[in-house]
């Protein structure tokens, strides 16, 4: 406690100690996740030692990239002793990692020196190494999740023709070296989807959803018609694998227009509908993501958000924040306190209409305009993970398309793993 | 501090024929219980206990035990009224990986088309012999004033 008193007298930044000392509400291995999402891991010798490319899955198939800027056969990421998934990427010494290495023989995440918990590697899918009929590697067509499918149709955004992608955001530099080292197709067959995907459901209890994202894409008669286009074509194929009609699966898209939400809807088993804000605050959005405000505007993103409630139905629909590019210079809020009163104040308009609102933690990548800023304090990600899920249980909304097993990348919604809706 | 489970516990712990219980505290701090048969102990002397719904109230439950650090109990009772009590704390689920696929197999191949939630592995922390001898024993030994007077009373001698 004296510590802790010391911190706040001296406002410094809290320690994860501290912060879990002054929020004994939210699980310690949330704010660990957290913690290590903010500051990333380096991974040891003999951590990278106890890598068996047999038995876990490692990097590779991102559709951004890593902190380190490198692609090398590391451990995708971990799972925490409660079933969470830690997703974060390789980051360099000087910037304060926590360290993964080996305590007694296992995988353990460390800092200052102290084994802090343990991980387990994620298990690495059957199918990763069998090849398509096509001859392509499998995983190099469809990712997996501890119990997730990732199908990432293509690795580019058609803002950056223009140069507006959004500031924080890594896909063009990413697929350009997907492509030239791994052989990763720049834009995938539904066909071939399909075959990859039937492949994997071979493996028992190994998936309990789908999931589908790629970068916006502006071409068709209306704007983003083609990447609507794609999207059906590729989930109709995977659907055909399936004796139900509608699949757990969710879609990270643009902000479809209306026609085009209630295609994606009775067109195709897709169950979930996400469309990243990315940040909340029309000025924020504007000078973060030009490319989304220059085709759909703020107003207008929210307004398609609560349109698709309508359509997939309460508890279906939400948006994603890159949390903590709100603080950054310039333009960004003067303080954290000032940043989580108003993003939540916007989560709360947007979840009184029945949105919810995640996160991920930002994690500042080389290459992108505001690479060279640091992300938030762990206190203002425990808050906002707080202040969201509160927000969840103000309006009964449920998260289960993007728990911590469906995803995992969101401390957030691991909370919700104690609501009853 | 973990505790080991005496070795003829664990042969009634691992018997399909025991009835097994699960309890586990809500968030108001109200008990719930729920029969798992699917309880057993691993060759490391953990309880293994999986759970087929996500959604259960013993998971939620469990999620809460494992994030703080709270304890769940397994009261385990067999033929001839052997009875026992685990306490113990949840320190690992499985939702994927080997030792989940081998439990979803095991668990599908036993009850049909179930699902798999999480296999939860739970440490011994203490055991208590539940049975009424041990504990009619162990109380008069600890609490001599615990008993009615009738009970000590000699036998009546037999009738000429």
């Amino acid at each position: 406690m004296a510590n802790l008193n010391l911190a706040i007298k001296e406002k410094r930044p809290l320690s994860r100690a501290e912060v879990t000392e002054k929020y004994p509400d939210i699980p310690p291995l949330v704010i660990l996740k957290a913690d290590v999402q903010r500051r990333g891991v380096h991974y040891s010798e003999a951590a990278l030692g106890a890598l068996d490319l047999e038995l876990h899955a490692t990097t590779g198939t991102h559709i951004f990239g890593a902190r380190d800027g490198k692609i090398a056969a590391r451990p995708e990421s971990f799972l925490l002793r409660d079933g969470s998934s830690i997703i974060t990427t390789p980051t360099p010494l000087e910037l304060d990692p926590y360290l993964v290495d080996l305590h007694e023989g296992r995988p353990f995440l460390f800092e200052d020196g102290e084994p802090v918990e343990e991980v387990d590697y994620w298990p690495r899918p059957d199918f990763y190494d069998k090849t398509s009929s096509s001859g392509t590697l499998m995983q190099n067509v469809v990712s997996a999740r501890p119990q997730r499918l990732n199908i990432f149709p293509y690795r580019y955004c058609t803002f950056w023709n223009n140069g507006n992608g959004c500031s924080f955001c890594d896909i063009v530099t990413q697929m350009k070296k997907g492509k030239e080292e791994l052989g990763i197709p720049a834009r995938l067959d539904p066909l071939e989807v399909k075959e990859v995907v039937r492949e994997a459901l071979l493996e028992p209890g190994r998936y309990a959803a789908l999931f589908l994202t790629a970068g916006s894409n502006v071409a068709g008669k209306r704007a983003f018609d083609d990447e609507v286009d794609y999207y059906i074509e590729i989930l109709q194929r995977v659907g055909e694998l399936f004796s139900v009609p509608n699949i757990p699966s969710q879609l990270i898209g643009t902000a479809f227009d209306d026609g085009q939400l209630e295609r994606l809807y009775r067109e195709t088993p897709l169950t979930s509908y996400t469309a990243d804000i990315e940040v909340l605050g029309e000025e924020l959005f504007n000078r973060h993501c030009p490319g989304k405000a220059e085709y759909i505007g703020y107003k207008e993103w929210k307004r398609r958000l609560v349109r698709a409630v309508d359509i997939f139905g309460p508890g279906r629909v939400n948006t994603g924040l890159v949390a903590g590019v709100e603080l950054t210079s310039p333009g960004g809020y003067k303080n954290e306190d000032e940043a989580l009163a108003r993003t939540l104040e916007e989560a709360e308009d947007l979840a009184s209409q029945g949105v919810s609102t995640v996160y991920i933690v930002w994690s500042p990548r080389p290459g992108t305009a505001i690479g060279d800023q640091k992300n938030a304090s762990l206190e203002y990600y425990v808050r906002l993970a707080a202040g969201l899920h509160g927000l969840r249980g103000k309006y009964r909304l449920p998260i289960g398309f993007d728990d911590y097993r469906r995803c995992g990348n969101h401390p957030d919604s691991d909370l919700s793993r104690l609501h009853n809706f | 501090m973990a505790t080991a489970i005496p070795g003829d516990l664990i042969e009634l712990l691992n018997d399909p024929a025991a009835t097994k219980v699960l309890a586990t505290v809500d968030e108001d701090g109200v008990p719930h219980l729920a029969v798992k048969q699917s309880l057993y102990v691993d060759v490391a002397g953990r309880l293994v206990y999986t759970e087929l719904l996500e959604s259960s109230r013993s998971n939620r439950n469990l999620v809460r035990s494992i994030w703080f650090g709270k304890s769940v109990s397994v009261i385990v009772s067999g033929a001839g009224g052997r009875s026992f009590q685990v306490k113990g704390k949840p320190v690992k689920t499985h939702i994927s990986g080997p030792l989940f696929r081998k439990h979803y197999q095991e668990i599908r191949s036993l009850l049909g088309d179930v699902d798999v939630a999480a296999v939860w592995i739970i440490e011994p922390q203490e055991v208590i012999d539940g049975s009424y001898a041990a504990r009619s024993a162990e109380e008069r030994s600890r609490f001599p004033f615990f008993d009615h007077l009738d009970r000590l009373v000699k036998p009546a001698a037999p009738a000429a």
